[in-house]
């Protein structure tokens, strides 16, 4: 590939480290005390946090009416936050699986991260269809366990069910794949640790990672087989959280796009994430010289290559409403562009597909502040993508007679609010205690030899 | 006073309801004082984590039931016994069937044999079942706002009434129409004790000019007895008879009658209506003409004319004025109404004498006197004078007055010179109000001697002529209330139980009018097991009309040039306020404008436009002489550019306990504020003229004000057709109402429908078996667009039968109403003149329900019987059934709503389980009914049969638009509607075969 063929005009990890610098860099953060920057961020995150907690912790005392959806919008911020933050998850696997398959070295200051933030995402994904139950408290009856219940269980033909099982799954296998990824450096960081109490911990947690041949031989196997099935993940839970909507009567939701649709959201709007994220880490915890233009500038490229791929969606969903000759499909269509909330879709239709464009210009993708800009209003965008698929096809349903406003309340606001804090406050707690970059991969990418004198491992 | 009852007739004995028994009380723990133990610990550990994660989801404490200790002879305890009565609602005087279970009434419901209402009942009367556990009714006399002993009121009253005898003071009664026969006698002879007494009768509603003029042609001060089933051709002018109008379930029962399809050649009469509002007879007239107020008279003075050139009687004076319409319109409509003579029927609401007298002549020209509407045996469900209330409002100005009895009525607030009343009313000796609670009369009465709720008491009526209707308690008196006929009768000094003045009453006045072949017994026993009788009455008037009556020159009122005319109308559910504190009614969506908890000023969509005004704008009404209020604006499609009309019944100070209804939460907004009142009183604008009161002022103005006050309105869009600038071509309009037009109709049956549509059972093709089979029964219900009118009865009877809660106006507004049966209303055509469809929709039961297969925990089931079945217990509420559901029928606990009234829970149907906060409910078919009847069934060794079963909204419906029963049965009336070629599926494109079917809508235009 372009790497191979010609030595990258800028390195991968800048300031010609030697392998004994990368660990020195990447563990001095988690043996110091967190500077101003980790705090600025993690004070205003945990507020966040507690804004979310307080207002769940109303909605579950008081009830979902605490909500403003209704009768006709029964879904509102609850399953738009649940699939925006699916969405989001989805591109810590894309980045540590498929592109590991695909051997993209640039992936390796990354893809820790990105891992990491998938888990995170998926936590906080997990928790709305949690929450937005009527009753939380029998949530536990969405679980196929043995009960007494006779032939009383779960309904396999709701894909609610499926998603249930779906993002389990997902979240264990991402959780496993992310702790096998860090157990190389958990050894690392117990080796070099002075606390007692840190090295025990480590220690059980590194599994007694001795950095032999034969361990690094199996570790990379089992790395691979995780890849490959995480690679199967990324494509299967957006397209079961797409089947929410798809296997619907409800014209809008009905429409066999809404897999790869929901897929490439996903990658997309994850993709942005990561940039967000990466360029915060990257201020934060003092890692410039890791993460580089040469890392910012192909994610900048895929985010092209998805933002192609969701406009192509969106003109395929309209055309195909509209070609159907179904009347309330094409209504349907036609009232999310000019209906009450069109605002919400050319705020999509701006963020998703016309912003993303400014990365042709390679001045822009390597000016970090426009990139992180950038990101943050694809992120947007992606959100009123799922605003506007679930609130404005419910709002105008079949029946004029019922069709209604949807209004969120304070409450919803600060649930979102609260799960942002949550994603960060959790992100923030993840940079201080465990390394944000893979240690052993990243210096398998120095392009120095082991000749300039390798560090400890 | 009033316990003597008999023991033969059903009458229950109280008995405490399972909600007033108390619970257990709590044993003391056994494990107290004890040391913890570990395994305590660990249980207690393991408690306080769970209850941490269950925050707040703390479930109602079980209440436990106790049998009785001495088991009343006719009580089986869970077994319903239904009492046939007569609704005190109004003084209509529908016949009833009162449902008691456990010995407490818990629905009201029309009685099918009663010659007048013919089994249905209105919104009004089947929410007095909750008016009777309201706890606000005075539960004992009041003396000067303090409660007392009936004793003490007795002897203070005594002490006046002997002090004003001697005097030779006026004693004066005001009442309501007075429906009740022994009554009436009563409050007679306890008048005929004093030097000057009268009886003083006015309707909130007036209709007094049609009793003048009827007393002008006729000779006698009467209502006419209205037969629209026997009328092909109606015409109303400003008369909202299937809404509000004097008896309207009655009305309607024979509108429908007038109007089936059913028949070869089907009988579709031709109703056209002239109003300035949009009301709900004008929403299913075949033609309506928006016409100014002021017009209503040169239209029906236009009609006379015409007519009487038809007929060769010399014209009656020259003038009249401008007709608002080509000439052609009425010469049609008269040509038309002249082919129908004897069988066509004008009907005219207005408070104008010379207009009634218009009306009368018409009637007369047509030969429909003796044929539609009856002289000779009268209606008596109206019986107000304007004049005489106007005599006695002089009396008391003058302070010639020294006893003033009030009763039914309230015109501290009904009358616009309300503050006068209650001036002059405490300058009188004694005043003394009947009142059940203390409404705005009560507040400055003396004495407030409550009676009893109709549910509770004796009562009778008569609401025509030979009808008399007979009302029997249902359980004692909740309170230490006392008839007014048992007050009178102690004051009189011979104090004597209701039920003895009645049967003494039947006994000397109704039984010599029955075939006298029966004792009085068995007389007197069938009366009470019927609920009413029908006897032979001697002919009031002659029918001799009255030419010169008709008086020449009709002037059409000018209009005031760029004023407004003011309407003021009763609102259908809360009609006079009467009933004002009634939740239910409150909650019933208006069936025109949709609107709740509110009245507001209504305005034309252009009259808005040229004002600036948008739907919430408050504006301010000035009439002229001073008298203002301000109201929200409601844009009202069909009504006259020159009309705001605003509704009447509002403002009531009863009315601020509902400052506290619905769920109280962070952004919920009160449904009043603490101390305000629902809406605002509009009777200061009525007017008196010429003797009698008038519900229009012209020249009033319309004031922006720029305050906003949001109305609760529970329809999102009013169009079939969707915003112009989002329909694609050829899809402007939603195929949900399918209509067509007689000439058409009786060409085609089918025609109007699209073949998609109206699949013929067991025609439909399809590549898989069926998901369901039903083996047995399979139930459906079929409703006839054509029969409903709209009239929302059947919402207020769902919500009694199947215990939905009230949400208050805030959670209305966001969409959250938890009625199960809404009936959408739809416009289509212009905006000036758009014609009107009513359209009940409740869950459909599809036999491929979406709902059903994306429940994740099989909450919600297809039964056996084709019903779809929510599972309370089940539900965990992720709301994916109603984001899937076409319909949008299906109703989400969004809160814990509040039951605190714990009186008002003994209404609830035992039956049907109160659901609990984060539950999805819907329409149940009233599957406790069909459990019930196939139980029966069962037990007499039967199949349930036809008419075993009637849901709640089919029961109640006065116009039969609902059909329920059984589609498996070839022989049932439904599967016989279902194979009608009228009926059609809503949406069913989907394919989602549902098991409510619609018959198309047939209007009789060309």
């Amino acid at each position: 590939m372009a790497e191979r063929a010609k030595p990258a005009a800028v390195p991968l990890v800048l300031g010609d480290k030697t392998p004994g610098q990368v660990t020195a860099d990447i563990t001095r953060a988690l043996e110091r005390r967190p500077g101003f920057l980790w705090w600025a961020a993690f004070v205003p995150s945990v507020a966040a946090l507690a804004v979310g907690v307080a207002a769940v912790v109303y909605l579950l005392r008081t009830g979902v009416g605490v909500w403003g959806i209704n009768t006709t919008v029964p879904w509102g911020f609850d399953i738009t936050n649940f699939v925006f933050w699916i969405g989001i998850g989805h591109a810590g696997t894309f980045i540590s699986a498929i592109l590991y398959l695909f051997r993209q070295k640039w992936r390796t200051s990354v893809n820790r991260s990105a891992e990491a933030m998938t888990i995170i995402a998926v936590t906080c994904a997990g928790i709305f269809p949690m929450i937005h139950m009527g009753r939380v408290w029998f949530f536990y009856w969405m679980f196929p366990y043995p009960n007494t219940r006779g032939p009383l269980w779960l309904n396999f033909e709701s894909p609610l069910v499926w998603d249930v099982f779906a993002i389990l799954t997902y979240f264990t296998v991402s959780l496993i794949f992310w702790y096998v990824g860090l157990i190389p450096d958990l050894a690392t960081v117990r080796d070099r640790t002075r606390s007692r109490v840190k090295r025990f911990l480590f220690g059980v947690f590194s599994l007694g990672w001795s950095g032999r041949f034969r361990v690094w031989h199996r570790y990379e196997t089992v790395y691979l087989l995780l890849a490959g099935l995480a690679t199967a993940l990324v494509i299967s839970v957006h397209t079961i959280v797409s089947w929410d909507f798809a296997t619907t009567v409800i014209p809008g939701w009905h429409t066999t796009i809404f897999p790869p649709y929901f897929v490439t959201g996903a990658i997309f709007s994850g993709m942005a994430m990561v940039l967000t994220l990466m360029l915060i880490a990257r201020k934060v915890m003092g890692l410039e010289a890791y993460i580089t233009r040469r890392h910012v500038d192909p994610m900048c490229k895929v985010v092209i290559v998805a933002s192609g791929l969701v406009a192509l969606a969106y003109v395929t969903e309209f055309f195909t409403a509209l070609y159907s000759g179904n009347p309330t499909e094409a209504f349907a269509f036609v009232n999310r562009a000019l209906g009450p909330l069109g605002w919400g879709f050319w705020i999509m239709v701006a963020c998703n597909v016309l912003i993303p464009q400014l990365f042709w210009i390679k001045k822009v993708r390597s000016t970090f502040l426009l990139v992180f800009v950038i990101s943050i209003l694809i992120n947007v965008g992606m959100w009123f993508e799922r605003f506007v698929i679930i609130v404005a096809t419910l709002q105008r349903g079949y029946l004029p007679s019922s069709w209604a406003t949807y209004v969120p309340t304070s409450v919803e606001i600060a649930t979102l609010v609260g799960s942002f804090g949550l994603f960060f406050t959790a992100f923030l707690l993840f940079a201080r205690f465990l390394p944000v970059i893979a240690i052993a991969e990243v210096k398998g990418v120095l392009g120095t030899s082991r000749a300039k004198g390798g560090g400890p491992r | 006073m009033s316990e003597r009852k008999p023991k033969d007739y059903g009458k229950t004995r109280g008995v405490r309801g399972a909600g007033e028994v108390p619970a257990e009380p709590e044993g003391a723990s056994p494990e107290e004082g004890r040391g913890v133990s570990r395994r305590e610990f660990l249980a207690a550990a393991g408690f306080t984590l769970a209850g941490a994660v269950v925050a707040g989801c703390a479930r109602a404490p079980v209440e436990k039931a106790i049998p009785y200790l001495v088991q009343p002879e006719h009580i089986v305890p869970g077994r319903a016994y239904h009492y046939a009565s007569t609704c005190g609602g109004c003084a209509s005087s529908c016949g009833v069937v009162v449902k008691n279970r456990d010995g407490r009434p818990i629905k009201v419901e029309g009685n099918a044999e009663h010659p007048l209402s013919r089994g249905g009942l209105c919104a009004v009367g089947q929410a007095t079942v909750l008016g009777l556990y309201d706890s606000h009714r005075l539960a004992s006399p009041l003396a000067g706002g303090r409660e007392t002993t009936w004793a003490a009121v007795d002897r203070a009253v005594g002490e006046r009434l002997a002090a004003i005898r001697a005097e030779g003071g006026a004693v004066r009664f005001l009442s309501g129409t007075e429906a009740s026969p022994t009554a009436r006698a009563e409050i007679e002879r306890f008048l005929a004790g004093f030097a000057s007494g009268r009886h003083v009768e006015y309707d909130t509603l007036s209709s007094a000019a049609i009793l003048d003029a009827h007393e002008r042609t006729h000779g006698a001060r009467l209502l006419p007895r209205y037969h629209l089933d026997r009328s092909e051709v109606i015409v109303g002018v400003d008369a909202d008879f299937l809404g509000t109008w004097i008896s309207p379930v009655e009305y309607t029962a024979g509108y429908r009658a007038g109007r089936t399809l059913e028949g070869r050649p089907p009988r579709l009469s031709y109703h056209v209506q002239f109003e300035s509002r949009m009301s709900l007879t004008g929403s299913n007239a075949d033609v309506r003409y928006a016409v100014r107020p002021g017009d209503l008279g040169v239209v029906m003075d236009g009609l006379a004319r015409r007519l009487a050139a038809r007929a060769g009687v010399v014209v009656p004076g020259e003038g009249g004025g401008a007709e608002p319409f080509p000439a052609e319109t009425l010469d049609r409509l008269a040509e038309r109404l002249w082919r129908a003579r004897g069988r066509s029927l004008v009907l005219c609401g207005s408070q104008e004498i010379q207009t009634q007298l218009r009306c009368n002549f018409v009637n007369h020209l047509l030969g429909n006197y003796g044929a539609t509407l009856e002289v000779a045996r009268p209606s008596f469900q109206r019986r107000g004078s304007d004049r005489a209330l106007e005599e006695l409002q002089r009396e008391l100005n003058r302070g010639e007055v020294a006893a003033l009895f009030v009763r039914d009525v309230d015109p501290v607030y009904d009358l616009p010179d309300g503050e006068t009343w209650a001036r002059a009313m405490k300058e009188v000796a004694l005043t003394v109000s009947f009142a059940a609670s203390v409404d705005e009369t009560a507040s400055v009465s003396a004495y407030v001697c409550p009676d009893h709720h109709y549910l509770e008491a004796w009562r009778d009526a008569e609401p025509a002529a030979g009808v008399f209707g007979l009302t029997q308690p249902a359980l004692s008196p909740l309170g230490g209330t006392r008839a007014m006929i048992e007050s009178l009768a102690v004051w009189r000094g011979e104090a004597k139980a209701a039920y003895d003045l009645i049967r003494e009453h039947w006994e000397a006045r109704v039984y010599p009018l029955a075939v006298p072949e029966r004792t009085f017994r068995t007389f007197w026993e069938r009366a009470v097991h019927d609920g009413y009788v029908e006897v032979a009455t001697e002919a009031v008037a002659g029918g001799e009309f009255d030419m010169s009556a008709v008086r020449p020159g009709y002037e059409a009122p000018a209009a005031a040039e760029g004023a407004f005319a003011l309407v003021l109308y009763p609102k259908v559910a809360i009609v006079d306020g009467h009933h004002a504190s009634n939740p239910w009614l409150q909650e019933l969506p208006d069936p025109v404008t949709k609107a709740v908890w509110d009245n507001y000023a209504c305005l034309s969509p252009r009259a808005a436009a040229a004002q600036g005004l948008a739907e919430g704008d408050v504006v301010r009404v000035e009439a002229p002489g001073g008298t203002t209020a301000e109201f929200p604006v409601l844009v009202q499609p069909g009504q006259h550019d020159g009309v705001v009309a605003v509704a009447l019944g509002y403002g009531r100070r009863e009315t601020r306990r509902f400052a506290g209804i619905g769920p109280r939460w962070l952004e919920g907004r009160p449904t009043v504020e603490e101390g305000g009142v629902v809406g605002t009183r509009a009777a200061p604008f009525l007017a008196w003229e010429n003797g009698t009161r008038r519900y229009l002022r012209e020249g009033v103005k319309v004031v922006k004000t720029g305050k906003r006050h949001d109305l609760a309105i529970t329809q999102g869009h009013h169009s079939l057709s969707v915003p112009p600038e989002l329909a694609t071509p050829g899809a402007e309009t939603r195929p949900i109402v399918q209509e067509t037009t007689l000439p058409a109709f009786v060409g085609n049956p089918a025609a109007g429908g699209h073949p998609h549509h109206n699949p013929a059972p067991g025609s439909r093709e399809d590549l898989w078996p069926d998901d369901h089979k039903y083996p047995g029964h399979h139930w459906g219900i079929v409703v006839d667009l054509n029969a409903c009118t709209g009239c929302s009865a059947c919402v207020v009877s769902c919500q009694a039968e199947n215990n939905l809660p009230v949400v208050g106006k805030d959670e209305v507004r966001r969409s959250r109403e938890m009625h199960w049966l809404r009936i959408d209303r739809y416009y289509a055509g212009p905006e000036a003149a758009p014609t009107v469809v009513h359209q009940p929709m409740f869950c459909q039961h599809c036999d491929y329900a979406p709902c059903e297969t994306v429940c994740p925990v099989l909450a919600t089931v297809h039964s056996r019987e084709g019903l779809s079945e929510q599972v309370y217990n089940r539900c965990v509420g992720t709301r994916f059934c109603e984001a899937n559901c076409p319909y949008k029928v299906r109703r989400f606990n969004w809160f814990h709503y509040r039951r605190d009234d714990e009186r008002e829970n003994l209404v609830l149907n035992p039956d049907v389980v109160v659901r609990s906060r984060g539950v999805m409910e819907k329409c149940t078919f009233c599957v406790q009914r069909i459990q019930e009847a196939k139980i029966e069934a069962k037990r007499q060794g039967r199949a349930p049969e036809e008419g075993d079963i009637r849901t709640a909204c089919q029961q109640s419906c006065p116009a039969g638009a609902i059909v329920f029963g059984d589609l498996n049965d070839p022989r049932s009336r439904v599967s016989r509607l279902a194979a009608d070629p009228r009926r059609y599926d809503v949406l069913a494109e989907l394919n989602l075969r549902p098991s409510v079917g619609y018959l198309r809508l047939v209007r009789n235009t060309a």
